[in-house]
């Protein structure tokens, strides 16, 4: 089984359900834990944190009531939907890091080189994700309690970088702006623009550059520990011979690194399953499913994996 | 020091003679008595004939094409893989012949380790031919005795010193490493005149791959119990490809790898189904140096696996391509020969008692050989903690140290003989 191929196989459908499933009548709601952005009139399906960050706008008091209950609704069905697939929502549904994937496949048909930033850089940063859930948490939050403007309404939505960028897919170029009609729309809508000028040039020398920062992956990462689908290793069966950190999109050193610990969906996972792909150690790594192993790291599927890359190697 | 003058010409090639013809014993002694077995593997003869060929100076030990660049090596860290991508061949140049350690040690103090000196000797007197023909010597600076040779090599050949760093965990080693990989390029594109490019590398990285598969496959076979082919033939063939050019080696080993294939089907076994099964790990052992393997299999035990930087060890790791550019896959080489090895001389024994323990339980191993060469630190260090390591998975272990020297091959027989016999009365009780 080709992993890779399956994983870009779901991606592309999922693709297609989430931001044209509209137009043929597909809809899954508007609670998903992926980056389905609502600003696409024919999407299939919506990102949570637009109805979470409406939800939270209102008076502490009023989440004893209805509001409550509805903000619950939208935790409930999302952490569901998170337990089941876990970070497989972004590297195998999220529509935006498909496309950032494919922003890889060009930069691997011109044959550029990858970048990696260094090791403190990374772990420097890796935190802004988290930054940005509590800015879109707490600044509802504020809207409600402490009189701040209703120009922050949906704060995040306005700075995302999948808001100008998604709705061009169906030819929609009205949300490509910045807003100069407020203060905080300027900042937050020239934020989303610089993004965007980010994901085309970076995606030349980086993988999955937006995703280290996303407010979802910190949400998602919560369930870490719980999710059915899960990333296991055998640290005696590891030689450490770093292919699954350079495979890495994500530039997760743990996953190389560590010996002790069984899981191995850290935070910043995406589930890709690329490392295990790479690793050539039979069993070393594990993806299961409620404790099923459903792909085992393979000396032949790593051979496979290589005979794509440098051509075959077949036993003579 | 000058060492043109320490041993003068006519001396010096006495000298040469001298060593020359004790060697041809050594391996007209093993030969003969390896002739006597039987039971050994049709296609051995392959890989005898690489050895055999050490008599009379070793002419025909590595045979070159026309013109082509001889690079030796030494220790499991100089990448093959852009030696054969400009052209040229590597030859690995550690040694393990006690005929030549008299000569080392007039260049180096008492308690360096016989590899060294062995390997010294073959390069200041004209013994063995193949030493003498390189045209760069690459030379990774991993222990202390390796780091200083280098030196003392410069008179006699060009020497690239490759500087291995010790914490391969940190991030600044990876790069320091990757640019001495870059560096060794440069000096081969210097010395064949051929620009390593993307197609070359990646062919060349085939190549070796499709050698690994083989010894992999190789080892697989081993894993079967009764045992289908010696450890100390194990140890031979993978020798061998030190001196073998990697495809021919590679569709020798596939024939030898189909007989083997065809001897479990035909419940043709070397060893009875109640053997010992012993594992080898420590110090690396290199021809003519077999004494221990023999007297295993001599006392009716068998070598099911060894963890030898010259033996699979050296062809396990493979280079991993990520995304197949020149620069990603330097770095896939630079990786492949720093981060997996279990060389004592890094920081970490964690990858070493790893492997031995993964190697025990996979090879069903009743007990484990560990070999010290004497004044081979790095390894002698490290031998508490995989002692410990394999105690707490009832794994009995035995310290051997010792030389090359045959001296003393009755006084291992006893060990070796004890040592099996308490494993025997274990299996018994159990």
């Amino acid at each position: 089984m080709n992993v890779q191929r399956l994983r870009f196989f779901v991606q592309l459908i999922s693709f297609v359900l989430l931001v044209y499933g509209g137009s043929f009548a597909f809809d899954i709601g508007g609670k998903l834990p992926t980056f389905s952005c609502v600003f696409v009139d024919s999407k299939g399906g919506g990102c949570f944190l637009v109805s979470l960050q409406h939800q939270l706008a209102r008076p502490i008091w009023a989440f004893l009531g209805g509001a409550g209950l509805m903000l619950l609704t939208t935790l409930g069905t999302v952490a569901l939907f998170a337990i089941v697939l876990n970070k497989a929502w972004c590297g195998w549904v999220c529509p935006f890091g498909f496309l950032q994937d494919l922003m890889t496949k060009l930069r691997n048909l011109f044959n550029i080189d990858l970048s990696r930033f260094s090791w403190i850089t990374s772990k420097r940063y890796r935190s802004v994700k988290y930054i940005f859930l509590a800015f879109l948490v707490l600044v509802p939050l504020a809207i409600g309690n402490l009189g701040l403007s209703r120009e922050w309404t949906a704060p995040f939505c306005q700075m995302c970088p999948a808001r100008p960028l998604m709705p061009l897919l169906e030819g929609n170029f009205s949300e490509f702006f910045i807003d100069l009609s407020s203060i905080p729309g300027m900042i937050l809508t020239t934020i989303a623009i610089l993004l965007v000028g980010l994901f085309f040039t970076v995606s030349f020398i980086k993988r999955r550059f937006l995703c280290s920062y996303c407010p979802m992956l910190a949400f998602l990462s919560l369930f870490d520990k719980v999710g059915l689908l899960s990333l296991k290793k055998d640290g005696q069966r590891c030689t450490r011979c770093g292919n699954c950190y350079r495979a890495c999109p994500m530039e997760i050193r743990a996953i190389e690194e560590e010996k002790v610990k069984k899981n191995l969906v850290t935070q910043d996972c995406i589930l890709c399953l690329r490392c295990v792909e790479s690793c050539p150690e039979n069993g070393a790594l594990d993806a299961t499913f409620a404790g099923f192993s459903i792909f085992k790291a393979s000396e032949e599927g790593f051979l496979k994996r290589q005979e794509k890359t440098i051509g075959e190697s077949k036993r003579q | 020091m000058n060492m043109q003058e320490q041993i003068k010409p006519s001396k010096k090639e006495r000298l040469a003679n001298k060593v020359r013809v004790h060697l041809d014993m050594t391996v007209r002694e093993i030969f003969d008595g390896l002739e006597e077995d039987r039971t050994r593997p049709e296609h051995m003869a392959y890989f005898d004939r690489i050895f055999k060929a050490f008599i009379h100076g070793g002419k025909d030990v590595v045979q070159t094409q026309k013109g082509q660049q001889m690079v030796g090596t030494y220790c499991v860290f100089v990448p093959e893989e852009l030696i054969y991508a400009c052209g040229a061949r590597p030859v690995r140049l550690c040694a393990g012949a006690y005929e030549s350690v008299e000569i080392g040690e007039d260049y180096l103090p008492d308690i360096a380790c016989p590899a060294i000196k062995s390997e010294i000797g073959f390069s200041v007197l004209p013994i063995l031919d193949f030493y003498q023909k390189c045209d760069l010597v690459a030379l990774p600076a991993s222990c202390d005795w390796k780091m200083k040779v280098g030196e003392m090599l410069e008179e006699h050949h060009d020497v690239h010193m490759l500087s291995l760093p010790r914490i391969k965990e940190l991030e600044t080693s990876r790069h320091f490493w990757l640019e001495e990989v870059k560096r060794f390029k440069q000096s081969l594109e210097k010395l064949t005149g051929v620009s390593i490019n993307r197609k070359r590398l990646r062919d060349a990285i085939r190549r070796i791959q499709r050698a690994q598969i083989e010894v992999h496959r190789f080892q697989e076979l081993r894993k079967h119990s009764p045992a289908v082919i010696h450890g100390r033939d194990a140890l031979e063939v993978l020798n061998a490809y030190f001196y073998d050019e990697v495809e021919a080696w590679t569709e020798a080993l596939a024939t030898l790898n189909r007989e083997l294939e065809a001897r479990i089907a035909n419940k043709q076994y070397v060893a009875k189904p109640n053997a010992t099964r012993l594992m080898l790990t420590g110090s690396p052992m290199i021809f003519p140096n077999w004494k221990i393997p023999t007297i295993i299999e001599e006392l009716g035990a068998v070598l099911v696996t060894d963890e030898f930087c010259t033996s699979g060890r050296y062809l396990s790791d493979m280079v991993s391509v990520d995304e197949g550019t020149l620069s990603d896959m330097l770095h896939a080489i630079a990786d492949r020969y720093m981060l997996p090895c279990s060389c004592p001389t890094f920081t970490t024994t964690t990858e070493r008692r790893d492997r031995v323990l993964q190697q025990a339980e996979d090879y069903q191993v009743e007990g484990v050989i560990y070999h010290v060469l004497k004044g081979c630190h790095p390894f002698d260090i490290e031998m508490k903690t995989i002692e410990t390591a394999l105690q707490d998975k009832g794994i009995p272990m035995l310290k051997i140290e010792t030389d090359y020297a045959p001296q003393d091959i009755e006084q291992l027989r006893t060990r070796i003989e004890a040592f099996t016999e308490t494993l025997k009365g274990r299996t018994k009780k159990a």
